[in-house]
């Protein structure tokens, strides 16, 4: 929903939509049409966790213990500061400022980064500490408690999925911000960066769901 | 260089006016989020987790209404997002309750 847009900033109509406002809800309307079906893709991996928990409490336990609590606990910050600068930025982009707009698109961006690099860290300790049983050149940690590697697996569909989400949402911003950074793109296109702000957040309330399901309640 | 400097009176008012919500979010989910991980940390008593889970149902809420503008839209996008998080409870729930009943 956008409010209180600058003079000049605006959308520009296209021929099958009778009105602006009818072009901004239906778009509105089609991100969230789409991230209901990513919410119901990450809900159902979520619950497999919490049946795992159910189902294997120790084993469960044993292998949530080697997750990295203090790294993902430091990645939901940078994420939620993300958050901060995307909402800072659909603000800007409201008001018509469009150099702080693209700056701060450009530290969502970078925030975005560092939370993959942490995660590429991550996955290198968990690599060094033999818990990645999907490698068969390499014995699992866990090896005597079978279902720790159903947890485990799980654990990096989960995580992989949301961190290809993140770098394809990295790149789309990148690709946003080359374009916002033009002239005239907010007095035509201004509810592209609403619209993206949608999927980012979305990108933000996975991981805070994450992040305790698979780290905080099993240890 | 304090970039605010160049701003008349105004524009540092339309700034912190526009500026308020998206910081008053992320000072909460921040707040919300030490509160998890302090639980997490010291697991100060049994069945922790059903307050870890309440705090994060919390941050979805704040993430949804505030940050994603949902009490904002049209009624027909509200009733969208209701229906997705509708669908996710019929999806736990019923699994959750075979599980749980067994």
């Amino acid at each position: 929903m956008s409010e209180g847009l600058a003079e000049g900033v605006g959308v520009a109509r296209v021929h099958h939509f009778e009105t602006v406002a009818q072009q901004r809800e239906a778009t509105t309307l089609g991100i969230w049409a789409w991230l209901i079906t990513e919410l119901l893709l990450f809900s159902a991996l979520f619950l497999v966790a919490l049946i795992t928990r159910i189902t294997h409490p120790e084993a469960t336990v044993a292998a949530a213990r080697h997750l990295k609590f203090w790294i993902g606990a430091t990645n939901t910050v940078v994420l939620i500061c993300s958050s901060l600068t995307m909402s800072m930025a659909i603000a800007f982009s409201r008001m018509g400022w469009q150099r702080a707009m693209v700056r701060a698109m450009l530290a969502t961006a970078a925030l975005g980064s560092l939370f993959l690099v942490l995660k590429g860290y991550e996955y290198y300790a968990d690599y060094e500490e033999h818990m990645m049983p999907f490698l068969s050149g390499r014995p699992f940690a866990l090896a005597e408690t079978p279902a720790a590697r159903l947890f485990v697996n799980l654990y990096y569909v989960a995580t992989v999925l949301h961190a290809v989400h993140l770098l394809t949402g990295i790149a789309l911003l990148l690709g946003m911000t080359w374009m916002a950074a033009k002239a005239g793109f907010l007095s035509r296109h201004q509810n592209w960066i609403e619209v993206y702000g949608l999927y980012w957040h979305f990108i933000d309330l996975v991981w805070i769901l994450a992040f305790p399901i698979l780290y905080v309640v099993n240890r | 260089m304090n970039p605010l400097a160049s701003l008349s009176p105004d524009d540092r008012a339309l700034l912190r006016r526009r500026l308020r919500t998206p910081v008053l979010t992320f000072l909460a989910l921040l707040g919300l989020l030490a509160v998890n991980v302090t639980l997490g940390a010291t697991l100060p008593f049994a069945h922790v987790w059903a307050v870890e889970l309440a705090v994060v149902g919390l941050m979805v809420a704040i993430i949804l209404l505030v940050s994603m503008e949902v009490r904002k839209e049209p009624p027909l996008i509200r009733l969208f997002a209701c229906l997705g998080f509708f669908w996710v409870c019929i999806l736990i729930g019923m699994t959750l309750t075979d599980f749980l009943a067994r």
